[in-house]
């Protein structure tokens, strides 16, 4: 299977590339195509806390892009509430068997820190954020404060 | 005196009996090496001679072409340098051995009677055997896999200049080839032919090697001279272009089954030298598949497989129009179509299958045809666009509307749902009508196409919507058309601005 042992060699450089962004990666040792991790982002509204997310490889992985939902509920014009994202770079349009799990991760991180509210998933969010900023960001901060895991110490 | 006479007696006889000794000596020598000759690890080999007969003869790797026009000479009544023996494209120099050319069980030689004598043997200087031998070696002893790594000559020439310098001057490398091969039904290893590509004859020699796969995949691009019958072919020809080489291949893994057994080079697949990862599951290995781009993107066989599996049940396959239903570069080069569709012979039978089926079914949609509706059936048909009655004629036999997909009927196509018309006249059983309803074999996927799925407005291809907006985008391969799942209709700025979301 080219998606198990591409995912063993892409789980092995993750760890040891030793990311501050995304942490505590659990796999479960019989299926290696389901991973959870911890998204720690930098900016503000969301840096009060963490995001635990999971990321669903197929089987046919990486002729397929991999799915990530978020296990936490956030405050996020990308992110709807069922924790789907929308992102570009594991569309079935964009993707590219040889983007690796690291940039895809990257870019997830990137979109947490800064929206992207022309290319909503939820319209109220984007509209807020664009038209009142200082209440999106207020309302974003006690949402996190209410829903989000704990930073690690570190 | 007599005894110096009776001495020069004895001395005769003594020097008749060595002789006679040394006669039986060497006699028993000869015979235990011929015997040597044919036991060993012998090859069964074809000489095909210019008068058109074929001799069967067995023959030793070890030995060279000298010995080989000793055996065949003799046999069309000819001195052994009177003969020349072609292979692959070149004459052989007689000091090169069986082993060295490839040969396989049932291989064909080609013998040909030297016309004129070209060569003084007085004023062969070194150099000139040393280009005689470069000519007389055979081909698979001359090409190298560095040579082939890519195919065309530009690319070539610059990355010849590199590090690849190491690997040609590698004289030992041998060049490895792929083919697909019809009777072992697989990816074996192959060989290079070459045959004169006016009469197809064999005894053809070129006057230069191929340098990469441009040279030998394309048509005359190697010029030569055909032994079979030169004037002829530069007659028939007029002179107006040289005779040209044509590259053919065989599979090395199953004794040949004469000049008509032939493989298709699947030159996509190549030896990996210079150790490149696969892009999809990045381990290294041998041989890889080198996608057709610019880039060179390679991947391991595995995952070639893999990637036209995944492209395949998603029908994402491409009907090219000069190459066939083929796949590009999974990176999404452009221009780097699959152009040899045999490479998908890398697949398993049913897979294969199941891409002949989707190709022709995609080439039958392309030219404006219509797919049978019944279960199990999917003949393509093609019928004049007007009409909408159409016959299953060379499938099941059934005759449906074009336009509903519905068994034929007069006038309008009926859209309504639950229109179960149970003629319960002349029948003495009472049925339920909602029980004979979800009683209709095949009812259930009908029901679940009806249900879940909105035909594309461009290409009616039921499409469902598993989450997102309602922007959709066809996905069969060649449509692609941007729609509204709320106004199944072209996607819009007001579609966007009004029910993005829903």
């Amino acid at each position: 299977m080219a998606a198990t042992r591409r995912l063993q060699k892409e789980l092995g450089d993750i760890r040891n590339s030793g990311l501050k962004s995304f942490r505590d990666i659990q796999v479960d040792e019989t299926n290696i195509l389901t991973w959870q991790g911890l998204i720690v982002p930098d900016n503000a509204p969301y840096n009060k806390g963490a995001f635990k997310i999971e990321i669903n490889f197929p089987a046919e992985y990486p002729f397929k892009p991999p799915k990530i939902n978020f296990k936490t509920k956030i405050y996020h014009p990308n992110i709807d509430e069922k924790g789907q994202v929308c992102l570009p770079i594991i569309s079935a349009e964009n993707w590219k068997p040889a983007t690796k799990t690291d940039q895809v991760i990257q870019a997830l991180v990137a979109l947490v820190n800064e929206p992207e509210p022309e290319h909503p998933l939820r319209a109220d969010l984007a509209e807020e954020y664009l038209k009142d900023k200082k209440k999106f960001t207020k309302n974003a901060e006690e949402y996190t404060k209410k829903h989000s895991e704990k930073r690690p110490a570190d | 005196m007599s005894g110096s006479a009776n001495r020069l007696q004895l001395l005769s006889v003594m020097s008749f009996f060595i002789n006679t000794l040394k006669n039986i000596l060497h006699t028993m020598l000869q015979l235990l090496w011929f015997g040597k000759k044919t036991i060993t690890n012998s090859l069964n080999i074809y000489i095909k001679t210019s008068g058109g007969n074929t001799l069967s003869v067995d023959l030793d790797p070890s030995w060279d072409i000298k010995n080989v026009k000793e055996i065949v000479a003799p046999k069309l009544g000819l001195e052994p340098e009177e003969v020349k023996i072609i292979f692959a494209g070149k004459e052989l120099g007689d000091s090169i051995t069986i082993a060295e050319c490839d040969l396989g069980e049932q291989s064909i030689l080609h013998a040909v009677k030297i016309k004129t004598k070209t060569k003084l043997p007085d004023i062969s200087t070194d150099t000139i055997d040393e280009i005689e031998e470069q000519n007389t070696r055979p081909l698979c002893g001359t090409l190298n896999d560095a040579m082939f790594s890519s195919e065309d000559s530009t690319r070539n020439s610059s990355t010849t200049s590199g590090s690849d310098l190491d690997v040609s001057g590698n004289s030992n490398l041998r060049v490895h080839f792929f083919v697909f091969c019809p009777t072992c039904k697989t990816l074996k290893s192959g060989k290079i032919r070459v045959r004169c590509n006016f009469c197809n004859s064999g005894a053809f020699t070129v006057h230069s090697d191929p340098q990469n796969w441009h040279d030998v995949l394309e048509p005359k691009q190697i010029t030569g001279l055909c032994e079979n019958n030169p004037e002829l072919c530069a007659n028939i020809l007029n002179n107006r272009e040289p005779t040209f080489a044509e590259f053919y291949f065989k599979c090395s893994e199953h004794i040949s089954l004469g000049e008509k057994d032939e493989a298709v080079p699947l030159y996509l697949i190549r030896p990996n030298l210079k150790d490149v990862p696969c892009l999809a599951c990045a381990d290294v290995s041998d041989p890889v598949f080198v996608f057709p781009c610019s880039e060179g993107h390679v991947t391991c066989l595995d995952c070639f497989r893999q990637y036209c599996v995944t492209k395949l049940t998603e029908r994402q396959f491409w009907q090219h129009p000069e190459y066939g239903y083929t796949l590009a570069c999974p990176a999404g080069c452009s221009d780097s179509f699959i152009k040899e569709i045999h490479h998908f012979r890398l697949l398993t039978e049913a897979q294969y299958g199941q891409y002949q089926r989707f190709g022709t079914e995609e080439f039958v949609l392309r030219s404006g045809g219509v797919l049978c509706p019944q279960p199990g059936c999917g003949m393509g048909i093609l019928a004049d666009p007007e009409c909408t009655k159409i016959t299953c004629i060379n499938g099941c036999g059934y005759v449906f509307c074009r336009l509903c997909l519905q068994g034929y009927h007069i006038g309008e196509c009926q859209t309504a749902e639950g229109d179960i018309n149970i003629n319960n006249e002349g029948c003495l059983y009472n049925v339920d009508p909602t029980r004979a309803a979800e009683a209709r074999w095949d009812e259930a996927s009908k029901v679940t196409i009806k249900v879940l799925t909105k035909p594309c407005p461009k290409c009616r291809t039921p499409t469902e919507r598993d989450g997102g907006c309602m922007h959709m985008v066809c996905t069969r391969a060649g449509c692609q058309f941007h729609w509204c799942w709320v106004c199944q209709t072209a996607w819009t700025r007001e579609c966007m601005g009004s029910h993005w979301f829903g």
